[in-house]
């Protein structure tokens, strides 16, 4: 067992589930959605982000994609939900609140394909 | 690339080299920026986890509010209150005063954010630092460079001594190269030189085919190989990459060793360079017919340097002081030319042999043997510099008379042996850059050259005088015109043009000075496959013709440009016929 191996599969699930786990209940309903679990699943992603530097196979550069798209619309998901709470006339309704959990299950869906990718690494490991 | 658009390209260029070989891949270029994320990973990833626990303990730990009502933070003020206080900017507690809680808990963040930020930027500065990263990034701009060469280039393996002579020659003439060595004190050298081109230099092994295709022997510009380090075995590795990776790419090798020069044969025609031999050649030539070596000197020097008048070796008794490889060369070509020699080597194995006297030169007793009274030529030939020059001045003592031929190793004493009163200076270096030159002018110089000697004393002296008049003692420049419809477009327009004749002299006449002629001479006419070396004035020019000429600088463009664009000459006006291509489309079209 490779100790390496298994802090990169914990951080590219977790980051998964994270995002899920806040994506998960009524779209437009603000008590669906914990701002904790947003906090979470973004500073997760991050790492699993950082993780993925410097591997130069091809593989390795779809990992990287993958986790910059999900990256990238996890902190816009964040940035609306601080402007509604501070910026808006109208706060956080549920207008804003359906924007932000769209956002984040478009992360969520480049989060599943990091998934899948480490699957298909795994099996084509045992496969050799 | 794209399959697609490779057999497009294919598709249209048409014109593919038929015996392409596959090239190997050069090292990935993005190599540094990947080295830089590898060892970024932990310092970043370290530094997100301090961020996430500081804004996370923000929220969480319990505030009041200006009226004085419990209030926790919320996330957008938490990472706005991280981000300037672990970047030191400090704008103080916002948007409420802290409670002593949350001074306890920002306390201990500042410190761990300083801490994460020294470990961050202290890991990128040592990154900057590393020779592995430095090596990484040289080879990437290096790659960069060749990548985009735009015109004909060379790659020299080897720039010692050799390397950097022909290098710098090279510049002059206006063509580029790219440089491999070993030692990267060289590779600095190259920086400083003052080329007017930028030379790109990589300090890596030349045995490595690797490096070869780095530096652009795979590029569709190279054109030539030149294997010019002081290790035989590294030139004919280089040959051998060369021959086997790209067969269309002329090579020139360097070697002082007649085994290493059989074994580079066995890989296609390279041109290999023994500068001994070449010498001895030379000096056969100098023997036989002053004014051929005189010409051939022209042909191999460099442009626009004065080369002096030398003395005529005599012919009758040498000795050479020195029996090692040049030595032996020397002996072995002077014997050659029915000449008696003369050797004095210490511990000689072959001491039976009644012209080698065992002894060291700069020893009196010993050069008294030689009987220099009675001998007309002298070679200082060891491998030691100072000997050298020692051994020219005793010898000039006891014969004023004695020409006397020295070799020179070292570039540093260059002075040493101009003030010397030798008639002949050998540089290795030289002769081998002088020869790689003139081979890479194109090959009908390098035939040229070569046929020199076979045409006899008369025939060269003949030349020398009309080269003289015409271009003056310097050095002059080679260059080839072929006389096609889409290289010279006036000539040949001139040409198809019925009952009209343009003579060699003609072509040497500029319509704008008619009584001056250019201070250029036609050395050699190609058509159909055959040569005529020195044509004569009156030789008729034909459309598909190849002329090698030689004369100034300023002549070559001035021919080029009538060469392109007819020029008429009127009564009291020069005027330049309708010239580009599409003022004549204009012109034919108002027509």
């Amino acid at each position: 067992m490779n100790l390496e191996k298994v802090i990169f599969g914990f951080f590219i699930l977790l980051a998964a589930t994270l995002n899920f786990g806040f994506f998960i209940g009524e779209i437009g309903d603000p008590t669906h959605h914990n701002v904790y679990e947003l906090f979470a699943a973004v500073v997760v992603n991050l790492i699993a982000t950082v993780l993925k530097f410097g591997d130069r196979t091809q593989i390795g550069a779809v990992h990287l994609a993958t986790s910059l798209v999900a990256d990238l619309q996890l902190i816009a998901a964040a940035v609306v939900w601080g402007y509604a709470v501070h910026v808006a006339e109208a706060g956080l309704d549920s207008h804003a609140m359906a924007s932000i959990v769209s956002l984040s299950g478009g992360a969520l869906f480049a989060n599943v394909v990091s998934v899948v990718l480490l699957v298909i690494e795994t099996v084509s490991f045992h496969r050799r | 690339m794209n399959p697609l658009l490779g057999y497009l390209q294919k598709v249209l260029s048409g014109d593919e080299p038929p015996h392409r070989v596959p090239l190997p891949a050069a090292v990935a270029p993005s190599s540094a920026v990947f080295l830089v994320l590898r060892r970024m990973r932990t310092p970043l990833v370290v530094l997100i986890g301090i961020y996430a626990v500081s804004v996370l303990g923000l929220t969480l730990v319990p505030g009041r509010d200006a009226a004085g009502s419990p209030w926790s933070m919320d996330f957008f003020h938490a990472f706005y209150f991280m981000s300037y206080t672990a970047t030191t900017i400090g704008f103080g507690e916002i948007p409420y005063a802290f409670t002593d809680a949350q001074r306890l808990w920002v306390t201990f963040c500042i410190y761990l954010t300083v801490i994460g930020w020294a470990y961050a930027i202290g890991t990128l500065l040592a990154l900057v630092q590393d020779r592995a990263f430095r090596h990484a990034l040289a080879v990437q701009r290096f790659a960069r460079k060749v990548r985009r060469m735009g015109e004909p280039f060379f790659l020299i393996a080897g720039y010692g001594q050799t390397g950097r002579m022909l290098g710098r020659s090279l510049d002059a003439l206006g063509r580029r190269f790219v440089v491999l060595d070993i030692d990267p004190s060289r590779i600095d050298e190259l920086d400083l030189d003052a080329l007017h081109a930028d030379a790109p230099g990589l300090a890596a092994d030349a045995r490595n085919p690797e490096h070869l295709v780095l530096a652009g022997l795979g590029h569709r510009h190279c054109d030539a190989v030149i294997a010019l380090t002081n290790d035989d075995e590294v030139n004919l590795a280089v040959t051998m990459s060369a021959a086997l990776l790209r067969p269309d790419v002329r090579v020139v090798a360097r070697t002082v060793s007649p085994s290493i020069a059989e074994r580079m044969r066995a890989f296609g025609t390279p041109v290999i360079i023994n500068p001994f031999d070449r010498f001895g050649d030379y000096l056969r030539v100098a023997l036989r017919s002053p004014a051929a070596f005189r010409l051939m000197e022209w042909m191999t020097g460099e442009p626009g340097s004065e080369i002096p008048p030398r003395r005529e070796p005599p012919h009758g008794r040498w000795v050479i002081c020195g029996y090692g490889r040049f030595g032996k060369e020397i002996a072995a070509d002077l014997r050659a030319e029915g000449l008696e020699v003369t050797i004095i080597e210490p511990g000689s194995p072959a001491a039976e042999d009644a012209s080698i006297i065992v002894g060291y030169g700069t020893e009196p007793a010993v050069l008294e043997r030689a009987r220099l009274t009675e001998a007309v030529g002298f070679v200082a030939a060891t491998n030691n510099d100072v000997t050298n020059l020692s051994l020219v001045a005793a010898v000039r003592g006891i014969n004023a008379d004695l020409y006397v031929v020295a070799r020179r190793n070292d570039e540093s004493n260059a002075r040493l042996f101009d003030a010397s009163v030798a008639d002949y200076v050998l540089v290795p270096a030289e002769v081998i850059s002088h020869e790689v030159l003139a081979r890479t002018t194109g090959p009908l110089a390098a035939r040229f050259i070569e046929a020199i000697p076979e045409h006899g004393e008369a025939w060269a002296a003949d030349l020398v005088a009309r080269l003289t008049e015409r271009c003056g003692e310097r050095v002059p420049l080679l260059w080839r015109v072929r006389i096609t419809p889409s290289d010279t477009p006036a000539l040949a327009a001139a040409l198809a043009m019925p009952d009209n004749d343009v003579t060699v002299e003609e072509l040497l006449r500029d319509p704008r000075q008619p009584e001056q002629p250019l201070r250029a001479v036609v050395l050699a006419v190609v058509r159909d496959g055959k040569t005529l070396r020195a044509p004569p004035d009156d030789y008729h020019l034909a459309i598909g013709d190849e002329l090698l000429l030689a004369g100034r600088r300023s002549a070559r463009q001035t021919l080029a440009a009538n060469l392109h664009v007819a020029v008429t000459r009127e009564p009291r006006r020069v005027r330049h016929a309708h010239g580009g291509w599409l003022w004549r489309r204009l012109v034919r079209g108002v027509r």
